[in-house]
């Protein structure tokens, strides 16, 4: 049985939750991905929603760290500016919004106030072609970097769409990949893959070359199970989204484990809000055992996240603050939860 | 291995599956009837689709905030898995112990009940009962959260015999109640947050929480009870067992076996006035459940090696579910290889055809039989058949065209056509008239040519066309 609680301690500590869960406007609906503007004063959160669902709760809300909003950009369709399976987003030197979309294989661009302005990408396995665009980031050379999934590598294309160069395929050696997911990109431009298939992250030089794998399939400490996302701060501590654990953990630079988190989510001020104006729901919750000792029907973390409303429950992808303050982003409770250093 | 025995193992597919292609019913020839049942009751592997790849595409099948996701994974499951019948069997006792979203609004713990009821349905029926009372989507559904100690609640009492194990007229309104006592204290945790939060549909701010089953010691009735001539300080454990040993029970359930399995009997509230269409089958059956000491594997198992279900006389006497048809038919098209968009369509062309999983229209489930064939049903069930199956691209159609190219350069005729669309769509046998029909379409629609192994466009979209014909006749929509 998975443990419960907080194992916490030398690297992480819990900070705040922003975010709830709204099918519109103000809210998030099955956020998948979370960039930050270049000055860190914008949020941007991508809802992935789904096929049933109202068109406008597939979007983009923008809000800042504190949780003030600034509204909404994007809505389920395919014409400009919308959107199908979004999967990744990601913000450029210029303050430009990428949003890839798994299912209409591309890449839709935005302006910093959400105005559609192009998309680019098409479906294919040549090289520039898309199958599957999940994760997606900007190298230290302002160069898109997007997880090409179903094609099992990743490519490299300009802010204008432009290939660059791919790398990658289908297998499990080093190097190869399986569905891989989020990415990430550290100081010295080297490229670390959430290989979700693989059960592990790979890292990458800059141009592609394979420079180590860490981690194995499994629950254990420094062990993955489909791996979503990835990001490396500016000390070289590799953060993983352990999806399929349902919990983040912290790598050293040289891949060695440090410390493994579930979760420990508070109300957030949306919360707040929402509760302060639903005083019967809010009092129920109040009585109520939100942490209960039960028999779970099996040790998948999945079950035990889906009774434990304060445990990650599909943490998908991370974000860092200026601060070195970690924004995991939480698909299945629909929001953020927020680490800084314990120093 | 004679074809008779293939259509005889086509048959047991059917029934006890989703259908097979022509490819698995010769992989099954090769063990033989009795081993293709042993193989179906066999379920240790089911699914090479992983739920984590559905939950990475599909978040909401993992989370459930809206009513059918749970639903569209099931879905998933029934067209991907490797072992139908567990499927089925989650079928069939799903639609005994229907539980509905309308009433419950929390998609979780109805995924959950479903999961619960894959873990335990082909084992010892008593373990499924009490399950079955233990589960919390259950609990919602019949107000056992409101059966206290000093006041109780008989809903899930009386449910529990006349729907659930023995049926109407074999026990007293004493009995329900003294049922009913023995169930106080089943409820949920943390139940007065979670019926609020279901009361309003809320999923704020969160999203949903799983429910959990919860024993209120204090709000449990554990004075003595006389429930069905027998007397004693009786739980909810004990009222099952006694239940369990009921002859009434065992009928009960064996005509649900051998309305869902072998042929369609009427509604289940006709049964006190009508008797069963073969009462010998019954009493078989009711045997084969008390020899095996209650478990629903081995009655199974029973069931389909018996003489009264590989009888002819049963073949095609069942209209499939909604759920059946859209599974069979997105299992012989070989195209769901991988979670995809396309996916939430197809549960809502099953809501059109009249069946809606986890939402029964009433506590006593789907009727099925002839009740899912209406005019409107019927074009659904046509279209849907004849629109999949008639797509040139998928696996399954492209299996088609290799088989007919195979028959060499030329022309095809068309009673050749009809022999191998027929074999590839399951080894259906039409009846003399159909074929009939079949074969006058397939001659009027113009020649199909081979060339150089190769079927043309113009040549494909022909064979689709019969495809389609028979997706829509009355066998093919029949198991």
């Amino acid at each position: 049985m998975a443990t419960k609680g907080l194992e916490q301690g030398q690297f992480l500590r819990y900070v705040r939750t922003v975010g709830m869960t709204t099918m519109r406007g103000r809210g998030f609906y099955y956020p998948i991905d979370s960039a930050m503007s270049n000055d860190g004063g914008r949020l941007y959160v991508l809802s992935r929603s789904f096929e049933r669902a109202v068109s406008d709760s597939m979007r983009v809300t923008m809000l800042n760290e504190d949780g003030e909003y600034f509204g909404v950009f994007g809505s389920a369709g395919i014409g400009d500016g919308q959107f199908r399976w979004p999967c990744g987003i990601a913000v450029n030197d210029q303050n430009r919004v990428f949003v890839t979309d798994e299912y209409l294989n591309r890449v839709s661009v935005f302006n910093e106030s959400g105005e559609f302005l192009k998309h680019w990408g098409s479906e294919g396995e040549m090289e520039g072609m898309l199958n599957g665009p999940s994760g997606i980031v900007f190298d230290r050379d302002n160069n898109v970097l997007i997880a090409d999934s179903r094609n099992h590598r990743i490519q490299k294309f300009t802010s204008d769409g432009e290939f660059v160069k791919s790398f990658g395929e289908y297998g499990s050696g080093d190097g190869c990949l399986n569905l891989p997911w989020g990415l990430g990109v550290n100081q010295e431009g080297e490229i670390f893959v959430a290989d979700w298939g693989n059960d592990r992250i790979q890292r990458f030089t800059p141009n592609g070359e394979f420079v180590a794998k860490y981690g194995s399939s499994g629950r254990e400490e420094g062990e993955f199970t489909r791996p979503a996302g990835v990001i490396v701060n500016q000390e070289g501590y590799i953060y993983v989204a352990d999806w399929g654990n349902e919990r983040v953990q912290v790598l050293s630079p040289d891949g060695e484990f440090v410390q493994k988190i579930r979760g420990q989510a508070t109300n957030s001020e949306w919360a707040e809000d929402f509760l302060g104006v639903n005083v019967e729901e809010a009092g129920a919750r109040k009585r109520a055992n939100l942490e209960p000792d039960i028999e779970y029907f099996n040790d998948d973390p999945h079950e035990e996240s889906s009774h434990i409303e304060k445990l990650f429950w599909g943490p998908v992808s991370l974000m860092l603050d200026a601060e070195d303050r970690l924004f995991i982003t939480e698909t299945n409770r629909h929001r953020i939860q927020v680490f800084e250093r314990d120093n | 291995m004679p074809e008779s025995q293939i259509e005889l193992i086509a048959h047991l597919a059917r029934r006890a599956g989703f259908g097979a292609t022509r490819e698995e019913l010769e992989e099954y020839g090769k063990i033989g009837y009795e081993g293709t049942v042993d193989k179906l009751l066999e379920t240790s592997s089911p699914q090479w689709m992983s739920e984590y790849l559905i939950r990475r595409y599909h978040p909401d099948e993992s989370s459930m905030l809206a009513g059918l996701s749970g639903l569209e994974a099931w879905l998933y499951r029934m067209i991907t898995t490797d072992a139908p019948l567990l499927e089925k069997m989650t079928l069939f006792w799903h639609g005994i112990f229907a539980t509905g979203y309308p009433k419950v609004l929390n998609a979780k713990p109805l995924s959950d009940q479903i999961r619960m009821f894959k873990k335990y349905a082909m084992g010892d029926f008593r373990d499924l009962l009490v399950e079955m009372a233990r589960d919390p989507a259950m609990i919602i559904w019949l107000d056992n959260q409101q059966n206290h100690k000093d006041s109780i609640n008989e809903n899930f009492g009386r449910e529990l015999l006349e729907l659930f194990s023995m049926g109407v007229g074999n026990y007293t309104e004493d009995d329900v109640k003294e049922c009913a006592r023995a169930f106080t204290g089943w409820t949920i945790g943390n139940c007065e947050y979670m019926e609020l939060r279901s009361a309003r549909d809320s999923d704020w701010p969160y999203g949903r929480i799983s429910w959990h089953y919860e024993f209120d010691a204090q709000d449990h009735d554990d004075g003595e009870k006389e429930f069905l001539g027998r007397k004693g300080n009786f739980n909810g454990e004990d009222i099952v067992e006694i239940i369990c040993e009921q002859e009434a029970t065992a009928r009960f359930i064996a005509r649900h076996i051998y309305h869902f399995f072998v042929a369609d009997e009427p509604p289940v509230p006709q049964w006190p006035y009508q008797p069963p269409r073969d009462p010998e089958a019954i009493n078989q059956i009711v045997q084969a459940y008390f020899d095996s000491n209650y478990d629903i594997k081995s009655v199974m198992k029973f069931v389909f090696n018996s003489d009264f279900f590989k009888s002819e006389d049963c073949w095609y006497e069942k209209v499939k579910s909604p759920a059946e048809l859209v599974t069979g038919v997105m299992r012989l098209t070989e195209s769901v290889d991988r979670p995809q968009y396309e996916h939430s369509s197809r549960q809502l062309r099953m809501q059109y055809m009249g069946q809606t999983l986890s939402n029964p229209p009433s506590v006593e489930g789907w009727d099925g039989g002839t009740t899912w064939i209406d005019t409107g049903a019927l074009v659904e069930r046509m279209n849907f058949a004849s629109e999949e199956l008639g797509k040139l691209e998928t696996p399954g159609s492209k299996e088609l065209f290799s088989k007919i190219a195979f028959e060499g350069n030329g022309e095809v005729e068309a009673d050749r056509i009809i022999d191998i669309c027929l074999k590839h769509l399951g080894t259906i046998n039409v009846k003399d008239d159909t074929r009939s029909k079949l074969v006058d379409y397939a001659s009027e629609n113009g020649v199909i040519r081979v060339i150089d192994q190769e079927i043309d466009d113009l040549g494909k979209e022909k064979i689709a066309g019969v495809v389609k014909l028979i997706a829509s006749t009355p066998e093919f929509q029949r198991a």
